[in-house]
């Protein structure tokens, strides 16, 4: 789990279409207006590019409220083996997660103004998600969602 | 209350609040919108208030959060809240992260929004 997450803290932002640090409220929305044009430029239906837009949403919030700095890095990947798919990471130093299987569950929450559903919604809108968390060390999050054909 | 307070502009019918948002909801807007809609509510003494969102294409889990809470506020001031025009994709995600809206009235369009609150 540590090797995995200095793996993904160390990732390139080179390798990214888009990267986003987020640092203040407006970066959230920066950050989702960011994904659904990515989202829109590799002809996702107008559904998939609401989700890719609320899973970013709520990863930017996540930054913001628990961990920030930290950034938003996403990228086409247009030559994937299932189709077009995009690629979003979220990478803090921040304090870390003591369980991701806690944050996980529906309705939990730390913050007071929160639903607690903003972890387990990501997982349910995208295709793939990975989170790698240490205290003290920080937090990754990467999700990904491939085109549908209709 | 000033106009230039309001982060979105409302227009009364008759003991009704009508609040088209036409602009993208960030965290801050959401918050200053339910500000400014407790302000109106006391101030106009409105029976209902109508959220349209038809222009919005993203509600995610905090704002969710903030307009449930202001239909519950409304709601302890004596007024119910009905949203309406909620789009097809945004329907979609919201129902997908288990996001219900509780403590609306929901209507499928401004028509519909109108005539629920003006049924006795």
């Amino acid at each position: 789990m540590a090797g995995k997450l200095r793996e993904l803290l160390d990732i390139s932002e080179n390798d990214f279409d888009v990267v986003v640090r987020i640092s203040r409220e407006e970066d959230i929305a920066i950050a989702r207006q960011m994904a659904k044009q990515l989202a829109q430029e590799l002809g996702f239906s107008l559904a998939d590019v609401t989700k890719v837009a609320t899973a970013v949403s709520e990863l930017a919030r996540n930054i913001y409220r628990y961990a920030q700095p930290g950034k938003i890095m996403i990228r086409k990947r247009p030559e994937e083996r299932g189709g077009p798919a995009i690629q979003v990471v979220a990478a803090d130093r921040g304090p870390g997660i003591e369980s991701v299987e806690r944050v996980l569950t529906k309705g939990y929450t730390t913050h007071e103004r929160s639903l607690g559903i903003g972890l387990s919604g990501i997982r349910r809108l995208m295709d793939f998600c990975e989170i790698a968390s240490e205290v003290g060390t920080g937090t990754v999050v990467s999700v990904e969602k491939r085109r549908r054909k209709f | 209350m000033a106009f230039k307070e309001k982060v979105v502009p409302t227009i009364r019918i008759g003991d009704s609040l009508l609040v088209p948002i036409q602009i993208d909801l960030d965290d801050k807007t959401v918050e200053q919108l339910q500000a400014q809609l407790l302000a109106e509510i006391q101030e106009h003494r409105v029976r209902a208030v109508i959220l349209d969102v038809r222009m919005v294409e993203v509600i995610d889990s905090y704002i969710s959060y903030t307009l449930t809470e202001t239909a519950a506020m409304a709601r302890l001031m004596g007024c119910r809240t009905v949203i309406c025009g909620i789009q097809p994709p945004v329907a979609l995600t919201l129902a997908q992260m288990g996001i219900e809206l509780q403590g609306f009235w929901v209507a499928r369009d401004l028509e519909h929004a109108i005539g629920m609150v003006c049924s006795p």
